[in-house]
């Protein structure tokens, strides 16, 4: 890690935001449109801000900061390259894990602070679904690291130069896709800051540039969480004739694509039943997934 | 910079905050939440003789990692027994919690 | 880390983790109590980092962020006053527990710097996770098999504890407090 990886990991938060944008137009079937990505940015920065009639300062103020803190957290977790590996700690993975840890105290805060009935009941859906979804993203991560002998996202990458993890361990992945996609706030998980749910939830009374940091963060996770799947299960920057730049970022797209059509496909369920679906299937399955790592690694990996 | 004796201080510091929680509060949640912050101090302090006085010893960071289990087990106990108490008296203020006293 | 990237992030980490700590019972609102708790024991990860514990602060800022999300939730369920806007009394003994714990915190403080610590003060060189996973599944796997089911324990002694009609009962009926007074 250099003097110059942060500033290299918030230009790729900022590309990269700027790309997610484009391929939830795409998704959504529209004429694609960068100008009016950038339009809309600057239409919110330039926007007064209005506050909400009750609210709290400070936990109002600081949610839009502490959720792009963990967004851009999680993303410097990434490993791009073999060169740019972003933040390279040897408990990167568990990195990850903790900065997206912090998205719930983020959503939580802007509910609370907004002051607004449903802005509250939004954090406390949020939090409630993100109890039962945290322990499957840890415990899935155990999973994958398993066999590389190492929780550095760097070795996860480089055990997978032959067989990506998702086709030595595909039931992880079944775990690990909804799991991200809850906490990166995308639907069909989104029932606490979807407009169409709960008058927009927790995030609904922001506006401005408030509300661009939001909207700004959400993308950034979005990128997080494609990059690190690309990064654990699809072999990160392995593949063959193209450069590795080039190969992790098409991966990482490609889930991004994946991930965001998958959301405007599924329908919404109700939070019990995503409860029900975290704790009885998702916990004991990502159990389950652990022990069969273990064996996976003691029989192909040694 | 920094040195054993400083993180000690900061420890022994935090650890006064924790107990003020405790012994100044009235409300079961806001004890828990003192007590959190004194065993917070106390892993503090192991963390601090691990890296300046046995940096090769694993077993001081085992010893962090089980008082976080403790932690974690603490606060769900003291949560159950708030939820008890509230059910039998709809208060989890301790001064009226006072069945016990004769 | 060098000596002086650790104290760049010591200091200020360490400071605003004990205003932080304070505030917790300072404030009036149940919400950002618990979240300032979460942010001193999250800054407490942060200090882990700085002293070179990479593993345990990593951890620590994870596990932190779960559990004291939970601790709000209780606060605003069995407050009566969680937003802190009726101006609600929550201490008692104020002034003989903040005497007892400056002198505390002061005596231990004292006995930190004045103590003639063992060694030289090293460059901090902590265990790194391999070792510790080596510790864990070899010398101490007997104490962390206990921890396991400690938390087992807890869980289901948790859950009888808290059921409805648990270990402590419902109050009799007719002492004003009981739910089955409210159902009558």
């Amino acid at each position: 890690m250099s003097a110059a990886t942060p500033f290299a990991i918030l230009l790729v938060a900022l590309a990269g935001a700027g790309l997610v944008a484009l391929l939830e137009q795409a998704v959504a079937g529209a004429r694609l449109a960068p100008a009016a990505i950038g339009a809309a940015a600057a239409r919110r920065l330039r926007e007064p801000l209005t506050l909400p009639a009750s609210y709290d300062g400070w936990l109002y103020h600081g949610a839009p900061l502490l959720l792009l803190l963990a967004a851009v957290a999680a993303l410097a977790t990434v490993p791009w390259t073999p060169g740019f590996r972003g933040i390279d700690l040897d408990s990167g993975a568990i990195l990850f894990a903790a900065a997206l840890a912090y998205v719930t105290p983020a959503v939580f805060m802007a509910g609370w602070g907004s002051g607004h009935p449903l802005a509250v009941v939004g954090g406390f859906r949020f939090v409630a679904l993100m109890l039962g979804f945290a322990m499957p993203l840890a415990m899935v991560i155990t999973a994958v690291a398993a066999p590389a002998e190492s929780l550095r996202p760097a070795d996860i990458v480089a055990i997978q130069a032959g067989v990506p993890m998702a086709l030595v361990q595909p039931y992880s992945l079944a775990l690990w896709l909804p799991a991200v996609m809850a906490v990166a706030l995308m639907p069909p998980f989104d029932t606490a800051t979807a407009s169409e749910e709960l008058a927009g939830g927790a995030f609904a009374r922001y506006t401005g540039p408030e509300a661009a940091i939001v909207a700004l963060a959400q993308r950034v996770l979005v990128l997080a969480v494609s990059g690190m799947t690309a990064a654990l299960f699809l072999g990160g920057w392995h593949g063959p004739l193209l450069p590795d730049a080039l190969w992790m970022v098409l991966k990482t797209l490609a889930v991004a694509a994946l991930l965001l059509w998958a959301g405007r496909r599924l329908p919404r369920l109700e939070t019990d039943r995503l409860l029900i679906l975290a704790w009885k299937v998702a916990i004991p399955g990502s159990i389950a997934a652990i022990v069969l790592a273990a064996l996976t690694t003691l029989l192909f990996y040694r | 910079m920094i040195s054993l004796p400083v993180v000690l201080v900061v420890a022994g510091l935090m650890f006064a905050i924790g107990l003020y929680g405790v012994l100044g509060q009235t409300n079961a949640i806001m004890v828990i939440m003192g007590v959190e912050l004194m065993l917070g101090a106390a892993m503090l302090n192991v963390v601090g003789f691990v890296a300046y006085a046995h940096p090769d010893a694993a077993s001081g960071a085992f010893l962090v990692l089980i008082t976080m289990t403790l932690m974690a087990v603490e606060a769900a106990v003291g949560f159950a027994l708030v939820v008890a108490a509230f059910r039998h008296s709809r208060t989890a203020e301790i001064d009226d919690l006072t069945e016990l006293e004769g | 880390m060098s000596a002086l990237g650790t104290a760049l992030v010591f200091w200020p980490a360490a400071i605003l983790m004990l205003v932080w700590g304070l505030y917790v019972f300072r404030t009036a609102s149940m919400a950002r109590a618990g979240l300032l708790l979460l942010g001193a024991l999250g800054l407490e990860g942060l200090l882990f980092l700085a002293l070179a514990s990479q593993f345990l602060g990593v951890l620590m800022i994870l596990m932190m962020s779960g559990e004291m999300i939970i601790m709000v939730f209780f606060m605003v369920m069995f407050m009566s006053d969680p937003g802190g806007l009726m101006g609600m009394d929550m201490t008692h003994d104020k002034r003989r527990s903040a005497a007892l714990a400056a002198a505390i915190g002061i005596g231990l403080a004292v006995l930190a710097v004045a103590t003639d610590w063992p060694g030289a003060v090293v460059s901090p060189d902590a265990p790194d996770v391999q070792a510790i996973g080596y510790e864990v599944m070899g010398r101490s796997m007997f104490s962390f098999l206990f921890a396991g089911v400690t938390i087992l324990f807890a869980m289901v002694g948790g859950v009888l504890l808290a059921k409805e009609g648990g270990r402590l009962g419902l109050a009799e009926p007719g002492d004003g407090t009981s739910r089955r007074d409210e159902r009558t």
